[in-house]
């Protein structure tokens, strides 16, 4: 992890847990450095879920063979997770940010409703889907700017999921929006088929793409840029940042921006995949994300986490029901799975986590009896 | 030269209410370019409320401040920094899960060169790079510059947060710095470099208030005391030649107020 970059000396042997080393290219790790022990358990607290997956894909390429360990089932367990996926992006970057956002599903609702009608009254197609997501914008603005003024996100979030369904059906006029097919390249259509016919490779479906799209920008974005970065401070210490002179509560609303844009673009993307806009927010959508981000280890207070564990933490319940599929086990058993799984990754964490602070106590207090 | 008789930093009648809490009543203080000013006073006195005020993070509800004769109204510290002020905050202020060089860097940020620097990335490297010259230029020494912040120690923390504001003034001769309490998490080997660092930053012109409850440190580095007690200013006396048990006295309120009316 961090030791592994030339760094400067320290000359105060009386502050705990200093590094030792010298100055210069080649720095020596001393005894009283971080332990090894505690940058292993460190690895493990923070790579942990990408063993899980890998362990799970292991048991069911056994125990599902030979359906399980094939291409197209890669595929296929990619795209019935990009739903759930597109969703724990944006409350994940919520919550790294430092707000729960509950509208997200009446965001998806209302940005898919706008697009569908614009559809059904033969708008161009780029401009529609520009429509939903500027839904997403100006949803996150209004969340922003309310929760600005010093009230609970949550509740806010909730007054704005019960405004935004109320609204979507207002403008589905109780009905649905069926036969969205101009929506087909970003739903049930395959890209980079290869061959016709008894192919030897049936393509990668759109919403795939989307996926990886959104979690390759928004890692990036999040631990490479400027914003990125003041984004992820405010999450963990707004006042913090707010002391270090930058306008933190731009950065707040940035976040609602962000997780409203996502839930259009997961609205979207279940538009087009089973072309017909609905105004029913399903809250389902949201605990199944919220399930995703927990795995991955996000915390709830903010400031922590990275989007690669919470696309795998979505994938993880694709894995877990795909494979249930396979072997023919009923469905809930998968939700009951999954529910066990994130109870015994939260145990597992917090033994990790006292193991760490334990070691690095006992590390600083035998930095402290040497002097 | 009217320049030397104007304060770097000058507030008068300040007054400031935590809804029913004055903590603050009726303040006048000042420091002049390169003065160190020891604020003291008991726990709750209302020191920190009195720096915050200074540095932007609390809005008075009376009073005025005055930036090198300006008179300035700060609405969040980014204005204060605006002015040339930078403080230290008894809680630091520092954003845990972050290493200590994007700490340091907080709302500096060096961008990359070219096109990706247009799109906001950030150069780490170049920032840890320069992060180390400055601590070296200061004479401050903490863990390394990717270390997480929630992995220090107490006193590396303090330190960290103290380099960051030091890092900001360090040259500008018209900088304040104002510091609340910044070795109460320090060793005596630490506390001594920052008592260098704090009269080398003088040196330089630097306007420094200091918040601290250690009387040698005050004597060792401030040319003068302000002495709050129960949000009010009761004495204010340059250190030479002021006796430590008055001192006492009137921080624990056992002696008449200097300006008792
Ligand atoms: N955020 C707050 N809300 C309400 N009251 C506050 C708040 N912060 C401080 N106070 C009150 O204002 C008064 C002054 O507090 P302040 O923090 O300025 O004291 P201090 O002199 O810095 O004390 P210490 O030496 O313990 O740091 C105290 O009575 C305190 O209870
Ligand atoms: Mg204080």
């Amino acid at each position: 992890m961090t030791m592994t970059t030339p760094h400067v000396s320290t000359e105060v042997p009386d502050v705990a847990g200093a590094g030792a080393d010298s100055p210069g290219p080649a720095p020596v790790p001393t005894g009283s450095d971080v332990p090894r022990a505690v940058s292993v358990l460190v690895f493990l607290r923070d790579r942990g879920i990408f063993m899980l997956w890998g362990l799970l894909i292991l048991v069911f390429a056994f125990w599902c063979s030979p359906y399980f360990f094939t291409v197209d089932n890669a595929i296929l367990v990619a795209n019935a997770g990009a739903l759930t996926a597109l969703f724990a992006a944006g409350v994940g970057i919520g919550i790294m940010t430092g707000v729960l956002d509950l509208s997200l599903p009446g965001t998806a609702a209302l940005a898919s409703c706008v697009t569908g009608w614009m559809l059904t009254h033969d708008y161009n197609t780029a401009l529609s889907l520009l429509a939903g997501l500027a839904i997403g914008v100006a949803v996150g603005l209004v969340n922003g700017a309310i929760s600005l003024r010093g009230f609970n996100p949550i509740i806010v979030t909730i007054g704005t999921l019960s405004v935004l369904t109320g609204l979507a059906s207002v403008v589905a006029g109780g009905y649905t929006f069926p036969g969205l097919t101009q929506l087909e390249f970003m739903g049930t259509h395959r890209y980079l088929r290869i061959g016709e016919g008894g192919s030897t490779f049936t393509g990668i479906p759109a919403p795939v793409f989307i996926v990886a799209v959104v979690f390759f920008v928004g890692t990036v974005f999040l631990t490479r840029t400027r914003d990125g970065l003041r984004l992820m401070a405010v999450g963990a210490n707004a006042e913090a940042v707010r002391r270090a002179g930058i306008h933190s509560d731009r950065y707040k609303v940035l976040g609602f921006v962000i997780s409203g844009v996502l839930a259009a673009v997961g609205g979207l993307v279940n538009t087009a995949n089973v072309t017909e806009a609905s105004p029913v927010a399903s809250p389902g959508i949201l605990f199944t994300a919220l399930t995703a981000v927990a795995l991955a280890g996000v915390a709830l207070t903010g400031g922590r986490g990275s989007l690669p564990r919470v696309l795998v933490g979505a994938l993880i319940l694709a894995t877990i029901a795909n494979g249930l599929i396979i072997r023919g086990i009923q469905p809930y058993w998968a939700t009951v799975a999954t529910g066990a799984l994130l109870l015994g990754s939260l145990m597992f964490e917090r033994v990790l986590q006292t193991a760490v602070s334990e070691r690095l106590m006992t590390a600083n207090l035998s930095v402290h009896a040497r002097n | 030269m009217t320049e030397n008789s104007t304060p770097a930093l000058e507030l008068t009648g300040i007054e400031m209410h935590y809804g029913f809490v004055r903590a603050l009543d009726d303040i006048d203080i000042h420091v002049m370019p390169g003065e160190v000013v020891a604020l003291l006073g008991d726990n709750g006195a209302g020191k920190s409320t009195l720096l915050k005020v200074m540095s932007g993070a609390h809005k008075p509800s009376h009073g005025s401040i005055r930036v090198h004769g300006q008179e300035q109204s700060f609405h969040a510290p980014s204005d204060a920094a605006e002015a040339g002020i930078q403080m230290v905050y008894q809680d630091l202020a520092l954003v845990e899960p972050q290493d200590i060089s994007t700490n340091l860097n907080m709302g500096q940020e060096t961008l990359r060169k070219g096109p990706l620097g247009l799109l906001g990335f950030v150069d780490r490297k170049a920032m840890r790079r320069s992060s180390e010259a400055e601590l070296d230029r200061l004479g401050v020494r903490t863990a390394p510059m990717t270390r997480p912040v929630e992995m220090l120690s107490g006193g590396q923390r303090q330190v960290v947060a103290l380099a960051r504001s030091a890092i900001r003034v360090n040259g500008e001769s018209r900088g304040i710095l104002l510091l609340d309490e910044p070795t109460a998490a320090l060793g005596y080997e630490q506390t001594k470099n920052v008592e260098g660092l704090i009269e080398r930053m003088a040196a330089q012109g630097i306007a420094i208030v200091i918040v601290t409850h250690d009387l040698p440190l005050c004597y060792e580095v401030a040319d003068r005391m302000v002495i709050l007690n129960r949000g009010k200013k009761c004495a204010d006396v340059p250190v030479e030649g002021t006796d430590r048990d008055h001192v006492v006295g009137w921080i624990t309120g056992s002696r008449a107020s200097m300006f008792a009316a």
